[in-house]
């Protein structure tokens, strides 16, 4: 292959890497970006389209999966902010843990917020299926007498267990449950504001 | 001075400096797009030209990407000359307004700045 046809196929591969790295973005808004991106490069190499000149145009625009995830950062919370999805908002969570122990701590919150949520709400859901096991039980024990246990009424209650809230469990765990969803997505939120605010451009610049 | 300390200086400044360019960057691109359209490659030429400012290539593309989701500019793809499309960029009314705020403020602030600094001026005579 002579030295304008290699530089033509790596144009081609990093654009098909920046693609695949933005697969995430909806079709349109991530083909546009490989088409500016196209067109940049083309205008960057000119005439010496020698893989040379191709090597220098794309070094200067940084890896493809490092300009994607500049490309993601940047949308995932622009997404996540329109559109209050909370799956949006946790799955920028996941993205930003991944960048700082602040963005860690955030995703540990939003997980148990999640996780007691989940409980609350699945209580509540199955206690018409499992009435006699699924609600929250007091269990007898010695070495503390305020054991309380979440149970979805999957398995047996250990014996001299009380229930605590009986039928309350479905109103109650759909209350707490949905407003601890929700908090924690509007907590999300907030913070994500307060983030895209203080780092505009991810963490390249440099 | 001790050299690890040196270096450690270096260091912050360098990441000072990044964090300094990283600022004005948003409002360098809204005033380079002030007077005309302009395309990528070409916005970073200006900022290069008219302010010494040079920046990173992949962190501009980015960065036009987010001030067009906040309304702030606005694109069409024009065929061009040099034989492929180009994306060019313009300020939206929103845009010349955000425009007009920053750099009132950024006005402010260096001159206020300023006033501190001119101790820091004299010593570097």
């Amino acid at each position: 292959m002579d030295d304008l046809g290699m530089g033509q196929r790596k144009i081609k591969k990093y654009l098909r890497d920046l693609a695949a790295a933005l697969r995430t973005l909806p079709g349109t808004q991530a083909r546009d970006i490989v088409e500016e991106l196209r067109s940049h490069i083309l205008d960057k190499v000119g005439r010496d389209m020698t893989s040379a000149g191709v090597d220098a145009a794309l070094a200067a625009l940084g890896r493809a999966d490092d300009l994607a995830s500049v490309y993601l950062g940047d949308a995932l919370p622009a997404q996540a902010l329109v559109s209050r999805s909370p799956l949006l908002i946790r799955r920028r969570w996941c993205r930003w843990a991944g960048q700082s122990f602040t963005g860690l701590l955030a995703l540990i919150g939003s997980l148990c917020g999640s996780f007691v949520a989940a409980a609350l709400v699945g209580c509540a859901l199955l206690k018409p299926i499992h009435p006699l096991t699924a609600g929250l039980w007091r269990i007898p024990d010695a070495a503390d007498p305020y054991s309380f246990s979440l149970r979805l009424g999957f398995g047996s209650v250990p014996l001299g267990s009380s229930d605590v809230m009986g039928w309350w469990i479905i109103p109650l765990g759909l209350l707490f449950g949905l407003g601890i969803f929700f908090l924690t997505a509007r907590l999300g939120l907030s913070s994500l504001r307060r983030l895209r605010q203080a780092n505009p451009l991810g963490p390249q610049l440099n | 001075m001790e050299p690890v300390l040196a270096k450690a200086l270096l260091d912050a400044g360098d990441k000072w400096e990044v964090q300094v360019r990283k600022g004005c960057l948003e409002l360098a691109i809204l005033a380079a797009l002030w007077s005309e359209r302009l395309y990528g490659l070409g916005i970073l030429r200006r900022l290069a030209e008219d302010s010494a400012l040079i920046v990173p290539e992949g962190t501009v593309y980015p960065l036009l990407s987010r001030l067009k989701a906040e309304g702030l500019l606005a694109s069409e793809w024009v065929e061009a000359d040099a034989g492929h499309p180009r994306k060019y960029y313009w300020l939206t009314a929103s845009g010349r307004r955000r425009a007009v705020q920053m750099a009132q403020f950024w006005s402010t602030f260096s001159a206020n700045l300023a006033v501190l600094l001119a101790p820091l001026r004299k010593e570097e005579r």
